[in-house]
């Protein structure tokens, strides 16, 4: 493994963890339409 | 006839959650990968942006071609089959949201990267300029799927899809035709291009993790959206079924 507390760009390595929020983020919100959507029910 | 709506979150395929979870693996050795890669001759540690960056941007231009193809099939269908012409249009939509996300991301780590590499946030080479008019197509694609009231919406971004869908080669073939502050290709660049054999399973896995993460995106946002089809079709024949508004009965 790098050595991370003396890692020169280790910013770059935060960054990567921002890339997962935002993609996590976006599920979520995907997550929270299909909960909120309905789903029509045939009557026959 | 299809009347009445339920409220019903519903549950995802099995075979979907088991796909999520193994992207979630594939993801997390991803990330492993690219911490343990060797640090890189001349850049050091600051390439490993490229683990991330790279897989982003090479895929938010496999997208926008989802996006075309769907857009094609719309306006192919659309005067003879309404329902696959429906489907079209979902995953034309979600292929278009997908790219804006992953687009995003590549111009901001791009810029991260440019700024600590060149001292630079930013430079209007050809391959920046590009991405960047890439970037807006695809929003301005979703703003007038969110905000035109035309009727014919559907018709219009699929058309602007296919415009927008010239600006993908220009852009992945910049750094080849023009020589840009944007470095050259790294893979099929040339003689020069390429990276040490030992970096090439960090990119390897991060592209395979971020294709998965993204192919299920497309999937999911898909499935929400042809869910509000049926929601959106259900409430029209609901209008002109027995749920008729009084008004209308008596002018009949």
């Amino acid at each position: 493994m790098i050595p991370f507390h003396t890692l020169s760009e280790r910013h770059l390595v935060y960054a990567y963890i921002v890339v997962w929020l935002f993609q996590f983020g976006y599920i979520a919100w995907l997550v929270a339409q299909w909960r909120a959507s309905r789903e029509p029910k045939s009557r026959g | 006839m299809v009347t009445n709506i339920r409220k019903s979150p519903g549950t995802m395929p099995k075979w979907a959650l088991a796909y999520f979870g193994l992207t979630l693996v594939v993801l997390a050795y991803g990330f492993y990968a690219a911490m343990v890669a060797p640090k890189e001759a001349t850049m050091g540690n600051l390439y490993r942006v490229f683990f991330y960056h790279l897989p982003h941007t090479i895929l938010s231009f496999v997208f926008p071609y989802l996006n075309c193809g769907a857009s094609f099939l719309y306006l192919f269908w659309r005067n003879r089959n309404v329902e696959r012409a429906a489907a079209a249009d979902a995953f034309a939509l979600a292929s278009a949201e997908i790219t804006v996300l992953y687009s995003s991301i590549g111009l901001a780590t791009g810029m991260l990267w440019g700024r600590a590499a060149w001292g630079i946030w930013w430079a209007w080479d050809a391959r920046m300029t590009t991405y960047l008019l890439l970037w807006l197509l695809y929003v301005s694609y979703l703003l007038v799927r969110r905000f035109s009231a035309t009727g014919q919406t559907a018709v219009i971004s699929a058309v602007l899809a296919i415009f927008a869908a010239i600006d993908v080669p220009i852009c992945f073939m910049s750094i080849r035709w023009w020589r840009t502050q944007h470095p050259s290709a790294v893979f099929g660049g040339g003689d020069n291009s390429g990276i040490d054999p030992s970096m090439v399973p960090a990119v390897l896995w991060n592209m395979l993790a971020w294709a998965m993460w993204g192919a299920f995106l497309v999937g999911m946002r898909y499935a929400i959206e042809r869910r509000r089809q049926r929601q959106s079709n259900a409430h029209a024949l609901g209008f002109l079924g027995d749920e008729t508004p009084q008004g209308f009965q008596e002018a009949r």
